[in-house]
């Protein structure tokens, strides 16, 4: 520990940072105070440490004084520990004897007492000189990586990440619950801003993942567990019975004509009928029927079998069971989508009460031409054209005091787009859109909505609607216009209700699984909200599409397409390196009680019944230091950050 | 072998020892079958009919919080009433003292003025324990679902109502504010759709089931209060009601015994028989007529039950 009895040569770097910290910090005395401290060898101030300059004067002061470590007094280590860290490296010094003196993030901005901030700079610097005289030099962890990456969802998003990644000749997994890959997108009919057809821009893609000799298609599969670390993921896949052989079916139909069975059908948003046994949609991969078991009649002959009875190729298995597929990767991308914010807990706009009133999605639906109405649009009460169609945004989207606190951000466009396409199928119709505000925010998008005023004489009213009821064959709405203060009644033949995204139905269980941290509206966290958008904070698992966050396709393609990116760097070094600022258990010391192993979130720690010591997975251990924390006996300590660490730094700061 | 009866404390507040008996008499009798003795807190008072949403006005508050206080001084932890307007002020100010430090402060540092004389001894009792908020306030609705239980009423109804197409008219006072003031969701309420089915009543849904009836504005602003209270009947009439239910006074004086100057401003308005929940309550446990007060009504409802129209026919 203490680096052989020899004491250590620090150097100390006090920055500027500008303005930033000079202006509230005194600096200059801060270095010359520090000049006396014990093991401080040299002492200095800097108007920019991180510039050029600034590393070479550390550079050549590292040789000049023969520095064993030394600090930066800065700004938060989260931004620059590494750049000096690597400086420490060019001098051949370990990277591990550099600390950073947060003086900027805790210090000058957030005080404004120049006096005040300057001694608390002084003792902030005193405590890293403490801690770092005691700092070992460490290695990083060195960890094999298994070049083979899991997608999990399998919408534009996955398919995207799946297919840069196996472009990058990596073979990936694709794993769709649902029995055909395709997602949401698939069931949209045109997309904003260009009015391209969804499925024919979707399809190709579908086709090519299908295709790929990287890619394993896993559709009707749910992931069952996962276990193992960045590089080295084990996981257990369950593939449930389809009760139809993928190989053997030739999709000619024969099974569909003859079930008795008629559900709702999903894809259709149920707006039409299925069978039990279906194809979800003609372009449907693998090209194969499913048979529903929870709607079949029962698979025994004698309830029913009509099925099995007409298969001319015998595709059909009623003796299917589920199984369990291990596999193992080194990556996985989640692109587990999103759902729609449900009608029902809109009460004051009839929850789910009226058939008129439909969701975005309804609405893809009867607007697709491979819809239930065959692109005609026509409204579900009675098969009628509506001649009037108002559309609500903002339905249980930025309202945190009911809903849903975020903007769900494409609902904007996609309104503008649903009353465009109405506009084209019903020329004599009218469309009235209630909105908040319509931002469109991306590429073309103001364009594709000056176009839905101007060119198709959409109506826009600006205000919220406070009830939706029925009267005869009337929707009546009532609303408020803001920009004239008015309360306004509007009839209406139809309406459309721009529902808030929200996170997967069922996602929890998944996410659970893969320890992924979720923020308060359940999006999946990334692990930098600006520097690191497309990585978890949990090492080896990348976000993609609107599992994330609300987004638009192209930002969702964006996305997938920069988390394949970023698998391909993982997948391109040798050996993975891990921060070795762990915490070890000292055996000695460790008496077994394994309080330490729940507290450890990601699993790390295990119990040796038989030595009665916990052992640490080293690649697991993300150096939280909660089980140091809880450690009654002191075993558990973080290198660099043992206890005789922490203790002399708060003396150093309460001496003054 | 008679059961014996399980005491309850009744707050029937001032329009049901007024204007609206039929309310109170129709509750006293179905609760007497249902098996409970009604006790009305002692020296009650109003209770302010309307909750002070003024921060500053914490003397609004007295009365209510003394009521209870009175409640849990007679030994008991839960009152109910059948009018919307005293339970949304007595729940409301049961949230305020638990939730309001301040208010808490205030509202009891005003009743420690409270006498109480010994009208027989003429002694003063000025020693009160202070109120803090603590006695459950039912609504009869909320105090059926959750402590009777439909079962029961299912269990006693002697008369079948199947007959009556009915809508339920919540008002506001039932639902608002939302959160744990409200006896349901407010936008999606049920419980007075479930009671009415469990007493056997046809229901209807219609939408204008929580729009106000425009409340004081009768006062001030008549035409208003008006055209909201027809809006309502409207609304029922069109979605197939014979009749619309209600539990407050104030909705039933707008709704009912206004209905003459509904008829001078909306000429085409027919009339629309409405009946507080306590009388179907009665009547589908066989409570005699001549209790349901039904001769009090603006609107006759005499037919609505299947009973021949003795009153003369008014609209």
């Amino acid at each position: 520990m203490s680096n052989n009895g020899k004491k250590k040569r620090i150097g100390l770097f006090v920055c500027h940072c500008g303005v930033n910290i000079a202006s509230v910090v005194d600096v200059e005395r801060v270095a010359k105070e520090m000049e006396n401290y014990p093991d401080i060898t040299f002492s200095t101030n800097y108007v920019y440490m991180c510039s050029d300059p600034g590393q070479q004067l550390i550079l050549d002061t590292i040789k000049e004084q023969k520095l064993d470590a030394f600090i930066v007094a800065a700004c938060s280590p989260t931004l620059h520990e590494k750049t000096f860290q690597d400086v420490a490296k060019l001098a051949g010094l370990n990277p591990y004897q550099v600390e950073i003196a947060n003086i900027r993030e805790q210090g000058s901005w957030v005080h404004t007492d120049k006096e005040k901030a300057t001694q608390k700079a002084i003792k902030v610097v005193k405590s890293m000189v403490e801690k770092v005289r005691a700092n070992e030099s460490l290695d990083p962890i060195k960890i094999d990586v298994n070049r083979r990456a899991m997608v999990i969802g399998a919408g534009i998003s996955g398919i995207q990440a799946a297919i840069d990644i196996a472009d990058h000749g990596y073979e990936v997994l694709l794993v769709e619950k649902d029995p055909s890959i395709g997602g949401h997108m698939i069931q949209l009919s045109e997309t904003f801003p260009t009015l391209d057809c969804s499925q024919c821009i979707m399809t190709p893609k579908m086709v090519e993942a299908s295709r790929h000799p990287k890619i394993k298609i896993m559709t009707y599969h749910e992931v069952e567990s996962i276990s193992g670390f960045v590089g080295n993921f084990n996981v257990r896949i369950k593939k449930k019975p389809r009760y139809v052989d993928e190989d053997l079916c030739t999709m000619c139909g024969d099974c569909e004509e003859v079930c008795p069975q008629v559900v709702q059908d999903e894809f259709n948003m149920g707006l039409s009928y299925r069978k039990a046994i279906y194809l979800p949609f003609p372009q449907a991969i693998p090209g194969t029927y499913t048979l529903d078991i929870d709607s079949c009649l029962g698979m025994w002959p004698v309830r029913c079998g009509r099925c099995k009875e007409v298969c001319e190729p015998n595709a059909i298995d009623y003796d299917q069971k589920e199984e369990i597929i291990e596999e193992q990767v080194g990556a996985i991308v989640v692109s587990t989508g999103y759902d729609l914010y449900t009608m029902k807990a809109l009460g004051e706009y009839g929850g789910e009460k009226y058939d008129d009133v439909v969701n975005g999605l309804e609405f893809e639906r009867i607007l697709s031409a491979s819809g239930p109405t065959g692109g005609e649009v026509l409204r579900p009460s009675d098969g009628k054209v509506p001649k009037h169609v108002v559309f609500i945004q903002c339905c249980g989207s930025r309202d945190p005091e009911n809903h849903n606190p975020y903007c769900s951000r494409i609902c904007c466009m996609y309104t503008a787009k649903h009353a465009m396409l109405y506009k084209h199928r019903v020329p004599d119709g009218n469309a009235t859109v209630f909105y908040i505000d319509v931002r469109t925010g991306g590429k073309r998008f103001e364009e594709f909505y000056q176009r839905a005023v101007e060119e198709d004489d959409v109506l826009y009213i600006r205000g919220k609607v406070s009830k939706i009821f029925q009267e005869g064959d009337k929707i009546i709405i009532w609303g408020s216009d803001t920009l004239t203060g008015k309360k306004i009644e509007v009839e209406a033949d139809m309406v459309v209700l721009a529902m808030a995204m929200v996170k997967s139905e069922n996602i929890e269980d998944l996410l659970k699984k893969l320890k992924i941290n979720t923020d308060e509206s359940g999006w999946l966290a990334e692990a930098h909200p600006k520097l690191r958008p497309v990585e978890s904070l949990n090492a080896g698992f990348y976000l993609a599409g609107c599992a994330h966050g609300p987004k638009d396709i192209p930002d969702t393609v964006a996305q997938a397409s920069a988390a394949a990116a970023k698998i391909g760097d993982l997948f391109a070094q040798e050996k993975l390196l891990h921060e070795p600022t762990i915490v070890p258990v000292n055996e000695e010391l460790c008496s077994g009680c394994g309080i330490c192993v729940p507290v450890c979130p990601y699993g790390a720690r295990t119990l040796d019944m038989e030595e009665k010591v916990v052992k640490v997975n080293e690649v697991l251990c993300e150096g939280c230091g909660a089980c140091a924390a809880a450690c009654p006996s002191g075993a558990a300590q973080q290198r660099n950050q043992t206890d005789d660490q922490i203790f002399s730094m708060v003396k150093a700061i309460l001496k003054g | 072998m008679e059961n014996k009866k399980v005491k309850l404390h009744y707050y029937p507040g001032c329009t049901l020892k007024e204007k609206t008996t039929n309310l109170d008499d129709s509750t006293r009798k179905s609760m007497e079958i249902l098996g409970y003795e009604l006790i009305e807190p002692e020296n009650w008072t109003c209770c302010g009919a309307e909750f002070p949403l003024n921060e500053e006005k914490i003397i609004g508050l007295a009365a209510p919080a003394r009521i209870l206080r009175q409640v849990k001084i007679e030994g008991e932890d839960k009152v109910f009433t059948v009018c919307s307007f005293c339970f949304n002020v007595l729940k409301r100010t049961n949230e305020a003292l638990l939730t309001d430090p301040l208010k808490y402060k205030r509202v009891n540092a005003y009743l420690k003025d409270d006498i109480k004389i010994n009208h027989e001894t003429k002694d003063k009792t000025t020693e009160f324990p202070e109120y803090e908020g603590d006695v459950k306030v039912y609504h009869l609705l909320e105090f059926i679902r959750d402590e009777i239980g439909y079962d029961k009423i299912r269990s006693m109804l002697k008369r079948d109502l199947s007959n009556i197409k009915i809508v339920p008219y919540y008002g506001c006072r039932l639902l608002r504010p939302k959160g744990n003031m409200s006896i349901d969701e407010p936008d999606d309420p049920t419980i007075f759709e479930e009671f009415l089915e469990n007493i056997g009543c046809t229901v209807l849904d219609f939408p204008f089931k929580q729009e106000c009836c425009g409340s004081y504005l009768s006062v001030s602003m008549p035409e208003a209060a008006t055209e909201a209270s027809y809006n309502i009947l409207r609304s029922a009439k069109l979605n197939g009601a014979d009749a619309v239910a209600l539990s407050c006074p104030l909705c039933y004086y707008n709704l009912d015994r206004r209905q003459n100057r509904i008829k001078e401003q909306f000429l085409e308005f027919m009339g629309m028989p409405v009946l507080f929940f306590t009388q179907l309550l009665a009547w589908a446990l066989g409570v005699e007529e001549k209790i349901l007060g039904l001769d009090q009504h603006f609107c006759s409802p005499y037919s609505v039950l299947g009973i021949d129209d003795k009153s003369e026919v008014k609209i």
